[in-house]
Parts: C-alpha cells; structure tokens; sequence
C-alpha cells in the first residue's frame, strides 16, 4: 500500500503552496494532480498579480507557477504525481488514484483538498453551440497552447475573469467585439476594465445574451438591455456577428471529494456554492481532512496560496512536524489573508465567510 | 397525518408500493404506506433490476412466470407513460462444467414443467458467442438462455405503482420513520413514528426489507433475516452492444447494460461483505469486480468507470423470501428477498393483497411463510448471486 | 489559427507531426491536447448530444465536461481537450455515445 503523512489534492496554487509548507515544516508529502502538469490555472496567467511581495504580486501567473514548482522540487520531500486523478475518498480513509493504467489506492494521514473550480456556464437558446466556450477554457487554449478560439469574440461577465480573457485576447490578436454584463456595473478590478475600454471594447452593462444562432457552429448572438429588475427591455434586442462567446459568469467548487469524504458542508453563493465547513487552520468536520484554495469558496490566487498554506502548516503541525514555528508562520499568514480579502473587493467573500460561519453554528 | 388506518404498509421500495397498490385496487379505502427516507430510496433503487425465468426451485418458477407477463403489460396496467425500461433481451447463465450445465438442463426441464410456455433453453459456445460477441468463452462449457428475461429501471417501476396507488387513495409519507407498532393481547392496534404521530389500525404490512428484523421486534415476531452489503459498479453511457443480462454463479458475478448507455457490474461476495447497514462503497469492490467482468468481457477495459454504489440484500437462511402472516394477528410480511426481490414485486404485491383480504392467493406461497423456519422447510434457491 | 506572435508568451511546440481526424490527414504539434490542433486546423464541431444530435464542441479545456468526447485509436469517450496528440494518431467524431468494440 502506498503510504504518506500528508496527501494533497490538486497541484494549483493552492495545492502546491499546501505541499511547499508542509514540506517545508518537515513532513512527508505526496501532491497528486490529474493533469501532466503542475500549476493549476496559473500556467494560463500572464497578467500580474496583485497583493503584496509574500503573495508573489508583480509577478505573473505563469512565473509563479514555475517559483512553486521549483520551490517543491527543492525540498525533496514531495513525492510528485502527476496525470493522477483521485477518483475516491472512502470510508476506512483510504485515497485512490488513477495514473494512466494504473489504479491504487493510498493510505494518507492527512488530506489538503485543493481541487480548485469549475467554470459556471450560462443557459440560452443555442447556449451549447461549438464557438461558446469557458473564458478559460479560452485562455488555455490561446496562453497554453498558442491557438486562437475564433476571429472575433463577444464576452458575457466583466468580472475579473471576464475583463482579463479580454485583454488576452486583444494580446494574441483576436477583436474582441463587446463585453456583455448583466449586473448595472463592472465586477472585475478598474485597472483591468480601463485597459480594455481604451482599447476600443464596449463593456455593455445591464445586458445580457438570449440567443445564439449558428449552423453547426456560433455565428451570431442577440444580446438584450435588461432593465433594473433583470428583465429584458422590449425592443433592446440587437445581433452582434461572432463566432466566439466566452462565459465568464463565475466559478462553482469542485467539492465532490469533500461530499464523499462525508465533510459537513454549506450552500454559501458568495462563496459559488457548496463548500466545507472549517475551522482557522482550514480543517474541516472530518478530522484530520483540510480545504484550501477555490474549493473552500471561490477567491483569488493570492489568497489561495495563502490558505494553501495554512493548512500545509496545520497538517504538518498536527503530526508533530514544526510545532515551535507553527503559531508564529500560521499568524502571518492568518493575517496575509485577512488583508488580501479586505478592502471593498474582499467584501463578497468577507459577506460568505461569514455566512458560513453562521451556517455552521446552526448546524452543530 | 391520519389518525386510523385499515391497513399501514412499512417501506417505500417496489414491494410496498406494489402492495399498497393491489390493496386499493381490491377496494381497500384507507391505505398508509410510510417510508423513512423516499420512494426506492433502500434496496430497491440499489438493485440491478433484472427480471428472469430462470430459477431452480418449483416456487421461484411459479412466480417469476406470472411475474415476467405482469412486467410486460406493467407500463400499460398502471397508467405510466414514462414506461419502466424494460429490455427483454434475455438473461444469459453461464456454465463452467459439465455437471453445471448438466444442473442448467435439469432447471430447465423443471421449468417447462411449471410453465409449459416457458422460453429457456441450452446454448453452446458458437450459439453464446453470437449473442453475446466479445465474451471471453475461457472455461465456459454452455449456458442457459432466456430471451424473454431482461431487466427494467426500479426507479420507474416504484414510482409506477405508488403513482397508481396514490390515485386510488392511498397515503404515501416519505420521511417518515416507524418507531414503534402496538399490539394488544395478540393483536396488531396501532403504529408510531419519529414524527409523533399515531395511527390507529389492525393491520402492518412489513416490507421493509433487511429492516424488518428490528420491526419484528418491536411485536415479538422473530425474522430471521440480516442485511448483506451488494456493490454495484457504473461505467459511462456507451452505444448498445450487450443486450442481455450476463451471469456466472461460479464467479459470482453479474453485468447488464441499461437503456441509458452504463454498463452496471456486480460481484456477489459473501466472505468480505460486510453484514450490517453499512451502505457505504469500497474500494476493494471496485478493483474486484473490474479484474472479474474485464475476464468475461476484456473490451471493457476501455470502458470508464463513472461510480458505484452500495445497497443492502436482505438475507434468510434459505436465500428465499419470507411472505405472508405470522403469529401476531394483523402483522404481515413481505421481505428477505436475499437479491432477487425487485422482479417478484408485481406478482408478490398481488399475492399479499389477496392473503390480508382473506382471499386464496393466485399462486400458494405457504412454503414462504415464516413458520418454515422453524418447521424446518428451508427451500434453498440456487439461481442467485 | 495559431498565434503567430505574442507580446509575453512564446510557445514551445513538439515535432511538426501528422495525424488522421474522420479519414483527413491533418498537421499538429506533438504532445499538444488533440482538441488545440483540431481547432487549429478550424475544426470546431468535436462531438453531437445523445439525444438530439446537437453539435458540440469543447468546453472546459480541463477534461471536467466531456463535452469534447471523440473516438481516439478506436477508443470511445476520449477527453480531447486533455489527450495529447501524437504521431498516426487516428481521431474520429464518435455516434451518440460511443461505440465500445467487442
């Protein structure tokens, strides 16, 4: 039986900076990740991110990544799997993984769930037609793989996710025809939104798409005004000629692993969905199984690395490895985090913490 | 919720709701049937659905004969144009001896016997092969076939009969816990539940499967009945290919294909299965079971495996359900179907209607009355997995 | 459809290399997920829905939807987006769900 002190799930930035610091405090750790590389969602990042110098801001995703990974590969004491999906998580605590051929399962005695998110889509007639696709699910396609989706490229959601695809796809010379957002205001950072606006892309606010039409793949797609209780306003309705259409309308937990490895867990929308309940060191109703990253509740890098993290060192802590630097690293860190959702950005996901908090309680 | 009842049925799985509906069909005017969590949400929902001819013993044979022309019509008789998935595509036995398929002919005979229309007959390799292509034929001596078995989907056909039953008046609580049954002097008078109500009635019909031990107890009738942990294992939804149940009791192993596309696997495995309420899936099974139907079939290594799940078989000494009254007036009982209970539960709902209404049942089921245990008439069925 | 320049990235491919999608030769990286070089080469549609054989292409890049399911050296259901291409590589649009060959 393949063994280990401490198996993480997910090698995105979560993920690895769980593995980094539990590895760093001395444990033996084992990070399985389903795909041939590690990384996560950062690989396809080149903007630069925010924060402050412990989170890695000024630097891009894709360089980030790179940091961790070698960070990880310099500790010698992570075991690394990758193209290892954890397909289970049963009831005598055991894990198992398939590997290309192989399928075994793994005895750990701790579990970090970095499994990170989906992408949400959005449903309209003609919604599943080839052309309409995942904003990111276009961002790796053109940043990972050098490829462009289409020609020109209508995008719904001006959030962050949703005004930085755009910028990219402005970068790898794609037009970029509007972006269209249901709420009356732009979600994504202003610096993001500015950058694309002064490159001549409509952000279309109170709009939405209602109709995509095409052959056998998107040609074109009617978009409407909605009106401020988010009804279409008759006679809005306007065709714009595309054949691409990113969705970048949020992004839900992937907390399947969480629900089978019997994990309390709560509907909090601000956090996109389904997550865990925990305690401050990430550690969730099941002893000894921790959350970090998107799949504790949708956030940004930053602050899934910071999480990462914490439960790393509280894992760690937990099998006796760094007891004395623990309280000290898990403070900083506590407080990193606590800065990163400050600030009017922070507030929806301050507003879900806090839900859950409540949640919580009612459910004990 | 009510506060008296003529009859109250515990369990919502195909057996309840089939009971429940001949009931109301006979005239029956105040019918509560409670269950603790939802409709087929215990063994029922948890089966493989498969629905056969071939038994090898004298009652099983009698009653899944009259059971199979139920199902048939089933969708029709009930009103439930959803339809139940029934794929008649036959059930094929396979043997791994001569003495096996020796015993398969000896049934068979015994089978046309009973049921002079009976469709089962003996098939050697080249006759396996063509209908099942891809089979491994290693060790296989010949196998008994019946095209007129198949499976069909639970799900529809509870929902069939307790839609049916509920438009003939009967009351269906789901989430409803049963905590206690009264009696007084002999005498079935009243049902609790975890919800704090109280109904008042002279009968309770106990259909709850591996449950029903606990729920004799609670009158003093002792049922010799256990639960067994059975996993299944579901593939992702392929084209049409294998269009017959697949069984080996050598192997203790089973697979279909159901209408949607998955391929459903099991493996009967009474050493390492856990023998309590457990309904968890294991890891192990998984392994087991895709090294054992990946022998029978090797074209399904490229199939992928999407989940499992667990239910619970309600085991008797014989293997062999336990039906109809016992000594406590007014209790009666319809369970420890040891895995073959969903395809019976048409015929067995009718059976038990007709007992409690004091009629002669439409096939004599005596030898599966709870007394046969201590009269020592155990009636072993070899058919089972 | 390949990006030809980019300001920040620069992309390392594998060897030019030649593969078969529905019976047509086409060209593509080594090791790049077969659904980038079908895309490069504008093919869009990748699989039909089960029930009304509605044109699909990929969704999630990331192998989570299967919405990009193809028939890959005669194996069903292969997760295009995530399956790297390789030499000889035969790809086809699959039936409905998929055909297992037994």
């Amino acid at each position: 039986m393949y063994k280990t002190e401490i198996l993480v799930v997910g090698g995105g930035p979560a993920g690895l900076a769980a593995a980094l610091a539990a590895a760093e405090q001395g444990a033996e750790v084992t990070l399985a990740d389903r795909n041939s590389d590690l990384g996560g969602q950062l690989v396809k990042q080149t903007h630069m991110f925010f924060g402050s110098k412990g989170q890695y801001a000024s630097e891009r995703g894709i360089s980030i990544a790179k940091i961790l990974k070698e960070k990880a590969a310099a500790t010698g004491k992570i075991r690394i799997l990758t193209g290892a999906t954890v397909t289970g998580y049963y009831e005598d605590k055991k894990v198992t993984i398939e590997a290309g051929d192989k399928f075994f399962p793994v005895e750990p005695q701790r579990v970090i769930f970095a499994t990170g998110a989906q992408e949400n889509t959005l449903i309209f007639p003609g919604c599943d037609l080839p052309g309409i696709y995942g904003a990111g699910a276009v961002q790796t396609l053109m940043n990972l793989h050098g490829v462009k989706p289409g020609n020109r490229v209508a995008m719904v959601g001006a959030g962050n996710i949703g005004v930085i695809v755009s910028y990219q796809l402005l970068q790898a010379g794609v037009e970029v025809a509007a972006i269209i957002e249901a709420a009356p205001r732009i979600g994504g950072y202003y610096v993001h939104a500015a950058k694309v606006r002064r490159l001549g892309v409509p952000i279309l606010t109170s709009h939405t798409v209602i109709k995509a039409h095409g052959n056998h793949c998107l040609e074109k797609i009617t978009i409407a005004e909605l009106d401020e209780k988010r009804q279409v306003m008759a006679g809005s309705e306007r065709d714009l000629e595309v054949d691409v259409l990113c969705v970048s309308v949020g992004l839900s937990p992937l907390a399947e692993l969480l629900f089978q490895a019997g994990c309390r867990m709560g509907y909090v929308p601000e956090l996109g969905g389904f997550v865990p309940f925990r305690d401050d060191c990430l550690e969730t109703s099941v002893a000894g199984i921790y959350v970090a990253g998107d799949a504790a509740g949708i956030g940004e890098a930053s602050a899934a690395m910071v999480q990462g993290r914490i439960a790393g060192l509280a894992a760690a802590a937990s099998l006796g490895y760094g007891k004395d630097t623990f309280l000290e690293k898990v403070t900083e860190a506590g407080r990193e985090l606590t800065g990163l959702h400050g600030g009017p950005t922070g507030e929806k996901i301050r507003t879900g913490l806090a839900k859950l908090t409540l949640l919580a309680k009612e459910a004990v | 919720m009510q506060k008296t009842a003529d009859a109250v049925i515990i369990g919502g799985g195909v057996h309840g709701c089939a009971i429940a509906y001949h009931l109301a069909r006979k005239g029956w005017q105040n019918i509560v049937l409670l269950e603790k969590n939802y409709l087929a949400s215990g063994a029922t929902g948890r089966s493989a659905a498969g629905i056969r001819h071939q038994f090898g013993t004298e009652i099983n044979i009698l009653l899944s004969a009259a059971n199979v022309r139920r199902m048939e019509k089933l969708a029709e008789e009930l009103d439930y144009p959803e339809g139940i998935e029934l794929l008649q595509k036959g059930y094929l036995m396979l043997a791994y001896s001569a003495a096996q398929l020796e015993q398969f002919k000896v049934n068979t005979l015994l089978q046309k016997k009973l049921d002079p229309a009976n469709t089962t007959v003996i098939l050697d390799r080249t006759e396996i092969k063509e209908i099942v292509p891809g089979l491994n034929l290693e060790g296989v001596a010949g196998a008994s076939y019946n095209p007129r078995d198949g499976h069909a989907n639970p799900f529809h056909v509870t929902q069939a009969f307790a839609r049916a039953a509920r438009r003939l008046g009967v009351q269906i609580h789901t989430r409803t816990e049963v905590s206690g049954i009264e009696k007084t002097a002999n005498r079935i008078s009243g049902i609790l539940t975890y919800r704090g109500d109280r109904i008042s009635t002279p009968i309770v019909v106990c259909a709850a499967g591996a449950y029903g031990k606990q729920l004799g107890e609670m009158v003093g009738v002792d049922i010799p009945v256990y639960p067994e942990r059975h996993q299944i294992l579901v593939t992702e939804p392929l084209e049409m290919f294998l269009w017959c149940m697949v069984i080996s009791l050598t192997h203790g192993t089973y697979f279909k294909q159901t209408p949607h596309g998955s391929i459903l696997m099991g493996v009967g495995d009474p050493d390492h299965e856990v023998k309590d309420f457990n309904e968890q899936s294991s890891w192990q099974f998984l392994q087991d079971v895709a090294r054992k139907i990946t022998f029978h079939m090797p074209a399904l290594q490229n199939a992928k495996v999407v989940r499992q799940w667990a239910g619970l078989y309600d085991i008797t000494p014989d293997a062999q359900g336990i039906v109809g009254e016992t000594e406590v007036d007014g209790f009666y009982l319809d369970l420890g179907w040891s895995g073959h209970g969903f395809q019976l539960a048409p015929v067995i709902g009718q059976i038990m209607a007709e007992i409690i209404s004091g009629e002669k049942p439409l096939i004599d089921v005596e030898c599966l009355s709870l007394r046969r245990f201590t009269e020592n008439r155990l009636i072993p069925e070899p058919y089972c997995v | 459809m390949r990006i030809e320049k980019h300001p920040i990235l620069e992309f390392q491919k594998g060897a030019k290399i030649k593969f078969l999608f529905d019976g047509r030769e086409l060209e593509g990286y080594a090791g790049e997920p077969v659904a980038a070089a079908l895309h490069a080469a504008g093919v869009r549609v990748l699989s039909h829905s089960h029930s009304h054989n509605r044109p699909r292409g990929f969704w999630c890049a990331i192998g989570h939807c299967s919405s990009c399911n193809m028939r890959v050296n005669g194996v069903p259901n292969i997760r295009v987006c995530i399956e790297p291409l390789a030499e000889g590589m035969v790809v086809e649009t699959q039936k409905g769900r998929g055909r297992l060959d037994v």
